[in-house]
């Protein structure tokens, strides 16, 4: 018989395998915070450069939304997760903050000390 | 802080403790001196992390290496390898699978986020709330699985009960006798409902916890139902939060579809279904019979219990009612243990607590921290201290039915009975923090404003109690203020508390109760001498021109009543008969050349 849990263990292996499939190995991780509070502070702008420069061929980069961490002085706060490297928090992040990111974090690996939180 | 290369967590929790994590400590900071170390290195205490077995313990960040069962001797290794070669010491190293921990393998580097333990919020953050598959990932309905699998009601409710777990609104109700109780009602038709009326000023925690991670809390209202013997659920949420409900609505449906909710959940015999019931945002229907009303369609107003919900509540039926962060802690405490989670927190306060940490601080934000932290921890550790070099004065905790403690309290632990003691309450976890340009009085006076606007009105001692002490702090505020005032507030204050029929009433006279016991000499100041010394009540202050005024003009422009005199280049004058106290000119002048006082 299969129990709940069987299921649910299934269930959670094909997720992986959609999560996964959809470019979660790439090399780097984008994460912006998408909450109300990141939202009013200007993250859904900081979002669309994002979105624009994947769609206009940015490559081995999987960019997901996310909620609130809490760091609310600081936001919009994005991510930029590497395996096997510290993780970047970058804080108060603008449209133009985010077309530097793109230029200097994605593309040439160069994490950009003065905004890290 | 931000150029520490290493961040070093040492464990500080009792049994650690016992086995000499300080002497460990003590050893880490000697090495570090001596290989000359230190000032790369920020090293922090944390309150227990729930790994008593293994203790002490000490997390390295970057990268969340988590060492346990360490000996002094082994500190002069730990630097060496992995401090200065870069290599962790994996003889000593324990891999512990918990759900909280993909939160510090990104965010456990930073001072802010790193004194923080994250069981409710373990997700916000990581995870996208508008994914399912996300959720999955991370174990999501893994608990509900367990509880669908192999577990009784009777277990479920044994768990929670042995968690220690107590309500997350502010009252800290025992979380699973409630459910006991509710589930031992013989009726057939029961009610789950989900408390995310939140309305204190300055509080976002169960916004923020839906907006970052929806499933959660259906996952724990699904498991609350089954405990209970329930079949339907209601989430309470007010309409102005748009983007919370909007998430919760799109999470009930990915989890209809896949099976999670609604007819047979996860091919079992149990049926659960969850609806959205949108508030008007009335401060009072948080207040569990109101809300009830409200959901029932009528005006939002209390009534007497008992009976409580527990026994008969939405349409009379026995109804389950906890708060958004109750219901999010309820899958960690089915995963992790009963054993675990209440091995976290204080002797009576299990777990963690979420707090919006907001007012006068460096550092503001959702936090969430473990039982037991004290408030010097939280204000001056994550907070990171007063902005521009100013003073401390105060905290307030439980926003209008809470209070404020001053500097003597800031080593009170964070936990429901410690800081009743001291004065104030748990509440939701609103915490403001005060400093010395605040003015106490006007600070009570907002509090009440507010509880006087959200009065429902059905009991004189609250609708008609709070209205006369707004009146008396208004007047004090006018500089009208009169002998007797302060001991005229504390009368009507214990009425308040004693007569009134909700919470919201009795809990109404705290913030002013709370601030004339602590900082009784600054409603004494403005009622005999009639000054603010925070000089924030205007009509208490004058403006007066200084010696270094160089006759500019600019305030003799702005000034709506021309009561500023004064020839071009010589000091200007301000005629006290005619000024309104309006501050224009305070803000025009460019050489700080006029005073409050």
């Amino acid at each position: 018989m299969v129990t709940p849990m069987d299921l649910i263990k299934r269930k959670r292996a094909e997720a992986v395998n959609r999560i996964i499939s959809k470019g979660y190995l790439a090399p780097k991780r984008v994460y912006v915070g998408m909450a109300t509070c990141e939202i009013a502070a200007g993250s859904k702008e900081v979002m669309a450069v994002f979105q624009d420069a994947i769609a206009k061929g940015l490559t081995d980069v999987y960019l997901s939304q996310k909620g609130c961490a809490g760091r609310c002085n600081l936001e919009p706060t994005v991510e930029v997760v590497e395996e096997g490297k510290i993780p970047v928090k970058y804080g108060k992040v603008t449209p133009e903050r985010a077309r530097e990111i793109i230029e200097r974090h994605l593309k040439k690996g160069e994490v950009i000390q003065e905004w890290v939180i | 802080m931000a150029n520490k290369r290493f961040t070093l967590t040492c464990c500080d929790g009792s049994s650690c403790l016992r086995n000499q994590a300080r002497q460990v400590r003590q050893a880490l900071e000697e090495e570090l001196e001596r290989q000359q170390l230190r000032q790369d290195v920020e090293i922090h205490l944390s309150g227990c992390v729930g790994m008593c077995s293994k203790g002490p313990i000490l997390i390295v960040n970057p990268g969340y290496i988590m060492y346990g069962n360490l000996r002094p001797e082994d500190a002069v290794e730990i630097v060496q390898k992995h401090l200065v070669e870069g290599e962790p010491v994996s003889r000593l190293v324990i891999s512990e699978d918990h759900l909280f921990n993909r939160f510090y393998r990104i965010f456990g580097d930073s001072e802010f986020f790193g004194r923080q333990m994250r069981i409710a919020l373990r997700n916000c953050g990581i995870v996208d709330p508008e994914k399912l598959d996300d959720y999955l990932a991370m174990r999501g309905y893994e608990a509900l699985a367990r509880v669908l699998t192999e577990m009784t009601p009777q277990q479920v409710i044994e768990e929670v009960k042995k968690s220690g777990l107590r309500g997350r609104g502010g009252a800290g109700f025992p979380t699973g006798l409630k459910w006991e109780y509710t589930a031992r009602q013989p009726e057939s038709e029961k009610y789950v409902i989900c408390n995310a009326d939140e309305g204190d000023p300055g509080a976002f925690m169960d916004r923020s916890a839906i907006e970052g991670d929806p499933h959660t809390i259906l996952e724990g209202m699904i498991i609350g139902g089954y405990a209970v013997g329930s079949h339907q659920g209601i989430i309470y949420i007010r309409a102005e939060y748009p983007l919370a409900v909007k998430r919760l609505q799109k999470a009930i449906e990915d989890a209809r579809r896949e099976g999670l909710l609604g007819e047979r959940i996860l091919g079992s015999d149990f049926s659960f279904d969850i609806r959205i019931c949108l508030g008007a945002g009335a401060f009072v229907c948080g207040e569990e019979t109101a809300m009830i009303h409200s959901i029932e369609g009528y005006r939002g107003m209390p009534r007497p219990r008992p009976p409580y919900p527990s026994v008969s509540g939405l349409f009379g039926k026995p109804t389950l009612i906890n708060n958004v962060e109750t219901w999010a802690n309820i899958p960690v405490v089915i995963i992790e243990g009963a054993k675990w989670f209440s091995s976290i927190g204080t002797a009576t306060s299990k777990g963690t607590k979420v707090f919006a940490l907001a007012g006068k601080v460096h550092n503001t934000g959702l936090i969430e921290v473990p039982m037991g932290t004290t408030l010097r921890d939280i204000i001056f550790g994550i907070g990171g201290g007063i902005p521009n070099g100013k003073k401390f004065k105060a905290v307030q905790t439980g926003g209008p039915s809470g209070g404020c403690l001053p500097e003597q309290y800031l080593d009170t632990q964070i936990d429901y009975e410690s800081l009743t003691k001291a004065g104030s309450i748990m509440g939701s976890g609103g915490m403001i923090v005060i400093d010395e340009d605040s003015c106490m009085v006007k600070m009570a006076k907002f509090f009440i404003e507010f509880t006087q606007d959200e009065s429902c009105g059905k009991c004189t001692p609250c609708r008609e109690g709070t209205k006369r002490m707004l009146e008396i702090l208004t007047r004090i505020t006018k500089g009208d203020g009169r002998p007797g005032d302060i001991e005229k507030l504390e009368r009507l204050g214990m009425m308040i508390q004693k007569a009134s029929l909700c919470g919201l009433g009795q809990s109404a006279p705290n913030p002013i109760l709370s601030t004339i016991r602590n900082f009784r000499d600054e409603y004494e100041e403005h009622i005999h001498q009639k000054k603010c010394r925070a000089h924030e009540c205007t009509a208490l202050l004058s403006f007066i021109i200084q010696d270094n005024c160089v006759g500019c003009g600019a305030c003799k422009r702005v000034c709506p009543v021309n009561a500023i005199s004064g020839n071009r280049k010589e000091k200007h004058v301000i005629s006290q008969q005619l000024c309104i106290k309006c501050g224009q000119c305070y803000l025009a002048c460019k050489f700080n050349a006029i005073a409050k006082e």
